[in-house]
């Protein structure tokens, strides 16, 4: 099983001291929106719960959302650290802890498949309720109510943009981990005689799996001493001129290794189209299919293969 | 981001193998590994050699650094040397033969990912490359 | 640091210990060429196993120690470039512009012996 286990990274989440102050910054929260916060505390802290209660129910109703929703133990927690949160965000310390929550309660939601558009929802449902207690508090003095909501809005802003960030950061871990795994199994090296490998190549090459391709390989020529390789590209499904030039490059450094690359599988056309780009393919040896290329090498090697005499008759059919 | 710089002074031909040696201390810490350990180290080796040569002194500075998330090293190479009088075509000049002497920096360009220089004749030359971990 | 050379018969082993400065790879080349003329010999390997760097100034002396090295008589193989050394070789555009290469001391030793003997035959 890949070990896909999220680790709370702050620095890879850009969350230094000096980011916190850039996301403050880029919300516009200033020293009169958390004095503002500050003084509308006491219509939420005693019933944070009733708000609580507002965000997770609208996700109950939520098809998408049935991971979070259905999982006791994962929705108490979620619960117990927004109800935190929400004290925190009223009480205006907005420091490294509150950022910290923020990321732990992200993780969670991206853990139970929560994504951006459920829980932009979420959100928008929770800033709601708060909004209109705000302006039902104010209502004698609406547009001081207005500055207070808006003021709670940039917090939640600044809420909603780091546990967005979080969410991508993961999805991105998590590709990253698969890739690295695809990458591992896709091209075997494989030894078919003394001092011979054999390579076939199948499928799509990108950069990175070329150049992975190339480390095994040279790799395999030093672990197994290899002189003579034969890598056979028939599978390759595009054969570019980005990747006629990395293969030119591995036959170079093969050869430094003293190892001979015979590449086998280039069709006659592929080989004029690259030829017609531009490319050299002179410093490359080519046979048309693996079989030619194998007998070379092994001719080369200097291998003759016999067929005995009294050979055993073939199995009979049961 | 902590960035800890390592200045390594080139004087001499055997700081182009300390300055190596530190620029692949760093970039193991910074995250990279295999290949791109020895091909950081080489494109440093030849613009330090380039400082020895033509400059005679100057320093290297090596100093990790990220951006958005991605990890990597910055090198910056200066010298008060007498500068590149033609800078495009120090930068065509080569290596495909090696055989001309040739100033490294073609090859150290195709080596990093970033690769800046600034010189001025009379006044010196400084080096500015990047290399970024490959995600 | 002085290169260790040995002499095995009609062949030079040189095993580079450690990193080398450029006067180190000078020097070499010149102990090389000494040796080559003093001992008349046919062949010299250079192992490099041990350099995590190859770059252009390496490159180009290990071509001149084969060129001179042929100019009195004898053949040089480079063994032992690692892999990571190589891809960096080859993406700089470095070659051993027909240098030949082997991958250890053996296959090194084995490539000069077939190479001597040709040599012999055809006189």
């Amino acid at each position: 099983m890949l070990d896909t286990t999220p680790s709370l990274d702050l620095e890879r989440l850009q969350l230094s001291p000096h980011d916190v102050e850039r996301r403050k910054a880029f919300v516009g929260l200033k020293a009169d929106d958390v004095e503002r916060i500050r003084s509308i505390k006491d219509l939420f802290l005693p019933n944070a719960d009733r708000y609580i209660a507002v965000f997770f129910d609208h996700l109950a109703g939520i098809e998408e959302a049935a991971r979070l929703s259905g999982n006791y133990r994962t929705l108490e927690e979620a619960q117990r650290l927004e109800h935190e949160h929400l004290i925190a965000m009223m009480q205006g310390d907005y420091g490294r802890d509150y950022m910290e929550q923020r990321v732990r309660l992200g993780m969670l939601y991206s853990r139970a498949g929560l994504d951006v558009r459920i829980l932009l929802g979420a959100f928008h449902v929770l800033m709601r309720a708060l909004g209109t207690e705000i302006m039902k508090h104010f209502a004698k003095d609406p547009l001081q109510g207005f500055d207070a909501f808006i003021s709670v809005k940039k917090i939640g802003f600044l809420d909603i943009g780091l546990t967005v960030d979080v969410l991508i950061a993961e999805r991105e871990r998590i590709i990253s981990v698969q890739q690295d795994a695809i990458r591992e199994l896709s091209t075997p090296v494989l030894q078919v005689r003394d001092r011979l490998l054999i390579l076939p190549i199948i499928g799509i090459i990108d950069s990175m799996r070329a150049k992975q391709l190339t480390d095994d390989l040279l790799h395999s020529i030093r672990a197994n001493r290899a002189r003579i390789v034969v890598m056979d590209i028939t599978g390759v499904a595009a054969v570019d001129s980005k990747i006629a030039n990395h293969l030119i490059q591995t036959v170079a450094a093969a050869r430094l290794m003293g190892a001979s690359i015979i590449v086998t599988g280039l069709s006659a056309d592929v080989a004029q189209a690259l030829v017609g780009l531009g490319v050299d393919l002179s410093s490359i040896r080519t046979m048309n299919d693996l079989q030619g290329g194998l007998e070379e090498a092994e001719r080369q090697l200097g291998y003759k293969i016999v067929r005995l005499e009294n050979s055993p008759p073939a199995l009979e059919q049961a | 981001m902590a960035t800890d710089k390592t200045h390594v002074p080139i004087d001499h031909d055997v700081d182009i193998v300390a300055a190596r040696r530190r620029a692949r201390e760093l970039a193991t810490q910074v995250g990279f590994s295999g290949s791109d350990l020895t091909i950081i180290a080489t494109a440093i080796s030849e613009v330090a050699r380039n400082i020895v040569v033509y400059a005679n002194r100057g320093e290297i500075v090596l100093s990790a650094v990220q951006r958005g998330n991605q990890r990597g090293v910055l090198v910056v190479a200066r010298d008060e040397g007498p500068g590149i009088p033609d800078i495009p075509r120090a930068m065509r000049d080569g290596f495909s033969t090696g055989k001309s002497l040739g100033l490294g920096l073609p090859g150290a360009r195709r080596l990093m990912d970033e690769f800046e220089i600034c010189s001025e004749v009379g006044k010196g030359t400084t080096i500015t490359m990047r290399k970024w971990i490959r995600q | 640091m002085a290169v260790p050379i040995l002499k095995q018969g009609d062949m030079l082993i040189a095993s580079i210990q450690s990193d080398l400065s450029d006067e180190d790879l000078e020097k070499l080349r010149d102990d090389v060429a000494e040796r080559v003329g003093r001992f008349k010999s046919l062949g010299v390997i250079i192992d490099v196993s041990i350099l995590d760097v190859m770059d252009s100034f390496a490159t180009r002396m290990l071509r001149t120690i084969g060129d001179t090295t042929k100019l009195r008589g004898a053949k040089t193989v480079i063994v032992g470039i690692q892999p990571e050394v190589a891809i960096a070789m080859v993406q700089l555009g470095l070659t051993l512009d027909g240098i030949p290469t082997a991958l250890d001391l053996e296959e090194g030793l084995r490539l000069l012996k077939i190479s001597i003997t040709e040599r012999h035959r055809g006189n």
